[in-house]
C-alpha cells in the first residue's frame, strides 16, 4: 500500500520488477541508475551471490520531485528470480503499489515466463492482492539477441501466453541497451500513481 | 468535472516531471556497457569463467554448466557453436569431478575456449573455414588435455599406496597390498578407456555431422 502523508503532502510508492531468473531485472534497475544517477541522486543497493546473479533484491529509491504540490518517492525493487527464492519473492512484494514484470524473450525460457507469472499472482493472493486490481505493465526483454541469431518468441506469442487476462501495456525491450527502459518505468510510475488519486483529490 | 481537471493536470504534470529525469539526452551517465555488445549471449558465461579462473566453487561451477546448458539450447542450430559448448560442457563436468586437482592447464584451455567461442560469435560475418579453423585448434588442444589426463591417472594409480601407520611395520604391506590395488588399477584403466573411446566416438560423430 502507497504510503500517503495528506498533511505533508508526501507519497511513497512500491514498484516491484517481477520475472523468471536472468530476465534482465536488475539490469533494468542497473540501466536507471547508472544512466540517471546525476540526476536522481541516489545509490542503488544490490547484494548478490557469487555468481553475479540477485540473491536477495535490488532496491533504488529516488525522488520524482513536486507534483501538483505532493513530494513523489518511488522505490523501486526487484525481486531474485530462481525458484527456490520464494520467501524473498513474497517479502519483497509486501505493500507493492505496482508491477513491472520482465519476460525473458528468448524462445527458450518461454515456460519460465508461464512459471513466474503464476508465481506472482500466487504470492499477490497470499497478500490479498491480484493483477486484476494492482497496476502492472509488461516488457518483453532481450529483444536484441535476435540480431544474434537467437530463436526469440513474437510478441504474439508473449501476449498470448501472459496478457490475455486483462490485458496491459507492453514493451519490447532491451534492458542492456536500455531500449524502452524508461518508457517501462515512466508508464509504471503513471499507471500507479493514477491508481492511488482518489487519495490525492 | 472540476474532479476530472485535475486529475490532468496531475497527470500532465508527472508526465511532465517523468520526462525531465528522464530524459535521454546523452548527457553524462551513458553509454552503458555492462557487456560487449558484439558477443552479449555470451556475457554471462564470460562472468561465470572469470569467477571459475579466480575461485572454484560449486555455485560457480553449476552456473557455468547450467550456462552451457541455456546456450546449447539457444545455439542448437550453430554445429560450431554448439561443438565449442560441448568442449566448454566436457571441461566444467570435469572440473566439477575434480576441482582444484583437476589438471592445471584445464584452466587455460577453458579461457582459451571461451575466447575462440566469444570471437567467433562476435563477428558473425565471419567466414566458415576460418570458425572450422579455429575449432580444431581447439579441439586439438582439447584432446591433448585428455591425454595428458589419462597419462597423469594412470601414473597416480601406479604409485604404490605407502602403508597404513597404524599397521605393525613387520608385515610386509607393499606386497600384500599392492596386488589387489593394481588389479583394481587395471580394472579402472579400462573402464577409463572405455568411456573415453565412447565419448571420443560421440564427438566424432558430432564432428561428422556438423561437416555435413
Amino acid at each position: 500500500m502507497a504510503f500517503v502523508n495528506l498533511k505533508n503532502k508526501l507519497i511513497q510508492v512500491k514498484i516491484v520488477y517481477y520475472g523468471p531468473g536472468r530476465g534482465g531485472k536488475t539490469t533494468n534497475l542497473e540501466y536507471i541508475n547508472r544512466k540517471f544517477q546525476h540526476r536522481i541522486n541516489s545509490e542503488m543497493v544490490t547484494v548478490k551471490t557469487h555468481g553475479d546473479r540477485t540473491l536477495f533484491f535490488d532496491f533504488l529509491p529516488f525522488d520524482v520531485g513536486l507534483v501538483n504540490g505532493y513530494q513523489i518517492k518511488i522505490q523501486l525493487y526487484t525481486v531474485p528470480g530462481q525458484v527456490k527464492y520464494d520467501a524473498t519473492r513474497r517479502l519483497v512484494l509486501r505493500g507493492v503499489d505496482g508491477i513491472v514484470f520482465v519476460a525473458d524473450g528468448m524462445l527458450v525460457r518461454r515456460e519460465t515466463n508461464i512459471q513466474s507469472l503464476r508465481n506472482l499472482q500466487e504470492n499477490l493472493a497470499s497478500y490479498k492482492k491480484s493483477l486484476r486490481t494492482l497496476p502492472w505493465v509488461l516488457q518483453y526483454n532481450k529483444m536484441d539477441l535476435k540480431e544474434q541469431g537467437i530463436p526469440m518468441m513474437p510478441i504474439e506469442m508473449l501476449e498470448q501466453d501472459l496478457n490475455q487476462e486483462s490485458p496491459r501495456p507492453y514493451f519490447p525491450a532491451s534492458a542492456l541497451e536500455g531500449t524502452n527502459v524508461v518508457a517501462t518505468l515512466k508508464k509504471i510510475i503513471t499507471l500507479t500513481i493514477a491508481s492511488i488519486r482518489k487519495e490525492l483529490l | 468535472m472540476a474532479k476530472s481537471s485535475k486529475l490532468d493536470t496531475l497527470t500532465s504534470e508527472l508526465e511532465n516531471r517523468l520526462d525531465e529525469l528522464f530524459r535521454e539526452d546523452g548527457q553524462p551517465g551513458e553509454p552503458l556497457q555492462f557487456r560487449d555488445a558484439p558477443s552479449q549471449p555470451l556475457a554471462e558465461l564470460k562472468k561465470i569463467v572469470l569467477s571459475i579462473d579466480w575461485e572454484i566453487t560449486p555455485e560457480a561451477v553449476e552456473s557455468f554448466l547450467a550456462q552451457i546448458r541455456l546456450l546449447k539450447e539457444a545455439y542448437q542450430a550453430d554445429k560450431i557453436v554448439s561443438m565449442f559448448l560441448q568442449i566448454l560442457g566436457s571441461l566444467g563436468q570435469y572440473i566439477k569431478s575434480n576441482r582444484s586437482k583437476a589438471h592445471p592447464s584445464t584452466f587455460s584451455l577453458l579461457n582459451s575456449v571461451f575466447a575462440r567461442l566469444e570471437e567467433i560469435t562476435s563477428f558473425p560475418k565471419m567466414r566458415e573455414l576460418e570458425k572450422r579453423k579455429l575449432l580444431q585448434m581447439e579441439m586439438t588442444a582439447y584432446q591433448q588435455l585428455r591425454e595428458k589426463i589419462s597419462q597423469r591417472r594412470a601414473a597416480d594409480e601406479a604409485k604404490p599406496v605407502p602403508p597404513a601407520p597404524a599397521k605393525p611395520p613387520a608385515i610386509p604391506a607393499a606386497s600384500e597390498v599392492t596386488a589387489p590395488m593394481l588389479a583394481q588399477a587395471v580394472a579402472e584403466l579400462k573402464e577409463f578407456f572405455r568411456s573415453e573411446m565412447a565419448a571420443l566416438r560421440r564427438q566424432l560423430k558430432l564432428k561428422i555431422d556438423a561437416s555435413r
